[in-house]
C-alpha cells in the first residue's frame, strides 16, 4: 500500500455520551487511506460500532471532528454519509426483510440520485465484475446470512463505495461463507476501496488488514501496521484486553468446601451442535473461578446447563452435592444468578420494586406479594445498593442502565446465596457502578461463597479471579493461577489451535 | 318499472355522495400507515375541518372553494402535529390521536354555541352545487376525485421510487435510514397527508353534502376509514371498493328509512351501513396484503 500524503476520512477527538450515560467513546482518533483494509480491533462494548455509526452519519458524536479527503464534514443522517462514498454493512445487515433484494438496492441507490435503470445497470455490473450470485427477485427474509451480506457488499459497491465498513462481518457466516468474504476483500482492496473492518477475532486481524487500530474501553490504545513487530495474535491480544492489574485484590484466605462441580458436560446450543465439549471444573466457598475467552465459544450454552436452562447431553452439574436439572434445583441449593443480558432480565414496564420482588422471591414459596415487603424491597435497594429511582413503583425502564443493574444485582444479593454465577456483571456501566459491583462480588467470596464469573473483559476476570479458566472451542483450553494469568498467557489460549 | 329505475339512481347517485369521506380519509391513513404512523385521530381531524370549514363559509364569507381549502389546510396542520409528535417526540400515537378525537368534539360543540347560540348545529345553507355527473344526476366533483386519489395513492406506494421509499419506513425504519432514507422526514409528510385528506373529507360532509355543520356529524366515519384500511389490506384500490361499499349500504338504509318512516327502525337501519362494510370487507380482504411491519412503533436510535 503505496503511503498516500492525505486520508480518505479522519476522525479526530470523537466522544460519544449515550442518553443514559454511558460513555461509549473517550476522544478517539482515526484515519483510513484509499486501497488499505483497516482493522478496527477491541473486545465487545469497547465501541468499535459506536465509532462507527457515528462515522456513518447514523448517530452523532458528543464532540470531535470528521474529514472526509480533508474537508471537515457534519452528517445530518446517514444519506450524506453515503453520498460522499462511505457505505457501512451491519453487524446484523440493515436490509427492509419484506421487500426483495431488488427493492432494497433501489431503496439505497434512490439515495444517490440515480434513476431506476441507472441503478439496475450498475448493479448488473457490480455483480458481473466481483463474480457474485444474486437472486434479485427474493425477499430479503428468504435469504441467509450469507447472501444477506452479498446483497450488502452489492448494494454499497454499486453505490460507488470508496470506503466500506464491515461490522464484524464473519459473525453470521459460515466458514465457508467467510472464505469468500476474505477473497472479495482482496478485490477490493485491488481496486482501491478502501475497508474499515471492525472485529474482535484476532486471527482475522492477522489474515485481512493492512493496519489496525486497536480499541479499550473507548480510547485508542495502539495503531500497528503489518509488518511491524507487534502485528501478531499474541501481542493484539495483550493489547486488545489490557494489562495485568497488581495480583492483590481478592483475600487469600483459606477456601472453604467445594460448591460448585461441573463434570464431563456436553452441552448442545439451540441449533443442534455440540457448543460445550466436555468441560469439568470445580469452584469452593470463597473462591472466584473466572471464566475467559471470546464470546461465543461455549459460554453461554455452559451458564445455561449450570443454571438448569438447558440440559446437557452428558455429564452432570452439581451445587452442593445436589444434582442440578431445572432453574428450581439451581436456586434452591444456594445458587444466584446475574445474566448478561439485562434487558431480558428486567420487565420494563413493570416497576422497580416489582421486579426486585420477581427476584428475590425466586426460590419462595410464598403466595402473597405484601406491598409492605415491595416498599422495603425499594428501601433496600436504595439504602444499601445507591439505587437512584423515583420511586418504588417507577417503571424500570425509566432508569438509567447502571441502575438497573443495581435492581438486578441488588434484589440477588439481598436474597443470599452460596453461589454465584455472574455473566457480565459490569457491562455498559459507568466506572463508579462497574467498580461497585465488583466490590460486591469481592465481599460474597470473602463471605465464603463460591463465584463464577464468566466475563468478556479481560481485566475484570484479572482482578476479580483466585483462577481463570479460557475457553476456546467448547473447550477449557487452560487453567491459569492468578499471577501467572498474564495477559500474553491468556490470549495464546483465547487464540486457541 | 320506471319507478324501480329511478330508486336505483337515486341509492348510486347517494352512494357516491356518502363514499367520499371514508375513501378519502382510508386513502390518506394507508399512505401514513405504510409510512408507519397510525392516526387515529381522523375522526376529530374530520370534525374539526368540517366545523373550520362552515366558520369560514358563513361568517368568513369565504366561497365554496376556501372553505374546502380551510377544511384542508386545517386537517394539514393537525396531521403534521401529529407526525411531528410521533416522530420526533417519539409520543405514543394512539394516545395523540385520543386526544385528537376528544378535543375535536368538545371544541367544535363549544365553537358552535360561541358563533351560533346552539350546541347543535350551525345554520343550514346551500351545499356546494354538483358538477361531475353519475347517472345522469349532477353530483359533487369530489365523487370522481376520491376515486381518483385512490388509485394515484396505489400508483405512489407501488409504482414509484419514492413510494418503495416511503413503504421502507414503514416496514422497517431503521434499515430504511441506513440506506439512506431520512425516515423522519418521510413519516412527518405522510402523517401531514393524512390529515390534509382527513381535513377535506371533514370539508366534504359539512359544505358540500349537508350544507350545515351539526354537533358529531361525522358519525363515526373516521373509525370506519380506520378500519376500512386494514380491512382493505392497506392497499388503496381495496379501500375505495370498501368506501363505495359503505356508501351503496348508507345510500339503502337511508331510502329505507324514507321508504318506511318509521322512526324506532330508523337507528337500526342507521346502524346496518357499519356493520354491512366491516363483514363485507373482511370477507374480501386480499390475504396477500399485510400490516407494514414497523406500524405505530417510534423510531428509536439512541
Ligand atoms: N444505544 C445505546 N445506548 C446506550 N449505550 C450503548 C448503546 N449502544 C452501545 N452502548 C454502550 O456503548 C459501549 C460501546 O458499545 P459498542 O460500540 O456497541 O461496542 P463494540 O461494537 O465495540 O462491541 C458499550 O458499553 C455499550 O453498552
Ligand atoms: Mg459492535
Amino acid at each position: 500500500m503505496a503511503a498516500e500524503p492525505r486520508p480518505l476520512v479522519e476522525m479526530r477527538g470523537i466522544v460519544k455520551v449515550y442518553p443514559d450515560g454511558v460513555k461509549a467513546l473517550d476522544g478517539v482518533d482515526f484515519d483510513v487511506y484509499r486501497g488499505e483494509v483497516h482493522a478496527l480491533l477491541g473486545e465487545n462494548g469497547a465501541g468499535k460500532t459506536t465509532l462507527m455509526r457515528i462515522l456513518y452519519g447514523e448517530i452523532r458524536a458528543t464532540s470531535g471532528v470528521i474529514l472526509v479527503d480533508g474537508r471537515r464534514v457534519s452528517w445530518r443522517g446517514p444519506w450524506d454519509a453515503i453520498r460522499s462514498g462511505i457505505a457501512m454493512v451491519y453487524q446484523n445487515f440493515r436490509l427492509v426483510e419484506g421487500l426483495t433484494v431488488e427493492e432494497n438496492l433501489l431503496v439505497y441507490l434512490s439515495s444517490l440520485g440515480l434513476p431506476r435503470a441507472e441503478a439496475r445497470r450498475r448493479v448488473e455490473r457490480v455483480v458481473e465484475d466481483l463474480g457474485l450470485s444474486v437472486d434479485m427477485d427474493a425477499p430479503v427474509e428468504k435469504l441467509p446470512p450469507g447472501a444477506r451480506q452479498r446483497v450488502e457488499i452489492v448494494k454499497a459497491l454499486s453505490g460507488g463505495a470508496r470506503l466500506l465498513i464491515l461490522d464484524e462481518p464473519t459473525s453470521n457466516l459460515t466458514p465457508l461463507e467467510a472464505r469468500g468474504l476474505f477473497k472479495l476483500i482482496g478485490k477490493l482492496r485491488e481496486k482501491g476501496v478502501a475497508v474499515v473492518y471492525i472485529t474482535h477475532k484476532l486471527r482475522e486481524v492477522v489474515e485481512v488488514a493492512d493496519r489496525v487500530t486497536v480499541l479499550r474501553r473507548g480510547k485508542v490504545v495502539a495503531r500497528v501496521s503489518r509488518g511491524s513487530e507487534g502485528f501478531n495474535e499474541e501481542r493484539l491480544a495483550a493489547l486488545m484486553v489490557g494489562e495485568v492489574p497488581r495480583p492483590s485484590s481478592p483475600a487469600s484466605r483459606p477456601l472453604g468446601g467445594e460448591v460448585l462441580a461441573v463434570k464431563d458436560l456436553y452441552v448442545a446450543g439451540d441449533d443442534g451442535s455440540v457448543r460445550v465439549k466436555g468441560v469439568t471444573f470445580t469452584v469452593r466457598g470463597g473462591e472466584v473461578l473466572g471464566i475467559a475467552g471470546v464470546a461465543g465459544n461455549g459460554q453461554e450454552e455452559l451458564v445455561e446447563a449450570i443454571i438448569g436452562l438447558r440440559a446437557p447431553l452428558r455429564g452432570y452439574v452439581e451445587v452442593l452435592g445436589r444434582r442440578v436439572r431445572s432453574p428450581r434445583d439451581f436456586y434452591e441449593a444456594g445458587g444466584a444468578f446475574i445474566p448478561g443480558d439485562r434487558a431480558k432480565a428486567l420487565s420494563p414496564e413493570l416497576s422497580v420494586a416489582e421486579n426486585a420482588a420477581f427476584i428475590y422471591y425466586t426460590a419462595s414459596r410464598a403466595l402473597l406479594l405484601r406491598p409492605s415487603r415491595l416498599a422495603s424491597l425499594f428501601d433496600k435497594l436504595v439504602r444499601s445498593f445507591g439505587l437512584k429511582a423515583g420511586g418504588p413503583s417507577t417503571p424500570v425502564s425509566s432508569l438509567s442502565g447502571g441502575n438497573q443493574q443495581k435492581v438486578l444485582v441488588g434484589a440477588e444479593f439481598m436474597r443470599g446465596f452460596k453461589l454465584l454465577v455472574a455473566v457480565n456483571p459490569t457491562q455498559g456501566l459507568d466506572v463508579a457502578t462497574a467498580a461497585f459491583v465488583r466490590r460486591l462480588i469481592v465481599e460474597a467470596a470473602s463471605r465464603g461463597s463460591a463465584v463464577l464469573l464468566i466475563s468478556s473483559d479481560l481485566d475484570e476476570v484479572l482482578e476479580l479471579s483466585h483462577r481463570v479458566a479460557v475457553m476456546s472451542s467448547g473447550r477449557i483450553a487452560g487453567v491459569l493461577a492468578r499471577g501467572e494469568a498474564t495477559p500474553e498467557r491468556l490470549g495464546v489460549l483465547m487464540g486457541g489451535s | 318499472m320506471p319507478e324501480i329505475l329511478s330508486d336505483l339512481t337515486t341509492v348510486a347517485v347517494l352512494a357516491s355522495a356518502t363514499m367520499v369521506p371514508i375513501t378519502l380519509a382510508s386513502v390518506g391513513e394507508i399512505v401514513s400507515e405504510r409510512a408507519g404512523v397510525v392516526n387515529i385521530g381522523l375522526e376529530g381531524i374530520m370534525l374539526l375541518s368540517a366545523w373550520a370549514s362552515v366558520v369560514a363559509f358563513l361568517i368568513g364569507g369565504a366561497g365554496y372553494l376556501e372553505a374546502y381549502m380551510v377544511g384542508g389546510l386545517l386537517g394539514l396542520l393537525l396531521g403534521l402535529l401529529h407526525g411531528a409528535i410521533s416522530v420526533y417526540l417519539k409520543g405514543d400515537q394512539i394516545v395523540t390521536g385520543i386526544g385528537l378525537n376528544i378535543f375535536a368534539a368538545g371544541f367544535t360543540v363549544l365553537g358552535t354555541y360561541a358563533l351560533w347560540g346552539t350546541f347543535s348545529n350551525s345554520p343550514s345553507f346551500q351545499p356546494m352545487p354538483g358538477i361531475a355527473v353519475v347517472a345522469g344526476v349532477k353530483v359533487s366533483p369530489l365523487v370522481p376525485l376520491s376515486i381518483a386519489a385512490g388509485v394515484a395513492a396505489w400508483l405512489f406506494l407501488y409504482r414509484t421510487v419514492t413510494g418503495l421509499r416511503l413503504r421502507a419506513c414503514g416496514e422497517d425504519p431503521r434499515s430504511a435510514e441506513a440506506m439512506g432514507v431520512n425516515v423522519g422526514l418521510y413519516q412527518l409528510a405522510a402523517a401531514g397527508f393524512a390529515g390534509l385528506m382527513a381535513g377535506i373529507a371533514g370539508a366534504y360532509l359539512s359544505v358540500d353534502y349537508q350544507g350545515v355543520f351539526a354537533k358529531n356529524m361525522t358519525a363515526g366515519r373516521g373509525f370506519i376509514a380506520l378500519a376500512n384500511v386494514a380491512f382493505s389490506g392497506w392497499n388503496p384500490l381495496v379501500a375505495v371498493a370498501g368506501g363505495y361499499l359503505f356508501g351503496l349500504f348508507q345510500a339503502a338504509a337511508i331510502s329505507l328509512n324514507i321508504a318506511l318512516q318509521e322512526e324506532a327502525a330508523a337507528s337500526l337501519i342507521n346502524a346496518t351501513p357499519y356493520l354491512a362494510t366491516l363483514v363485507v370487507v373482511v370477507l374480501v380482504a386480499r390475504r396477500g396484503f399485510r400490516a407494514p411491519r414497523w406500524l405505530g412503533r417510534p423510531f428509536v436510535k439512541e
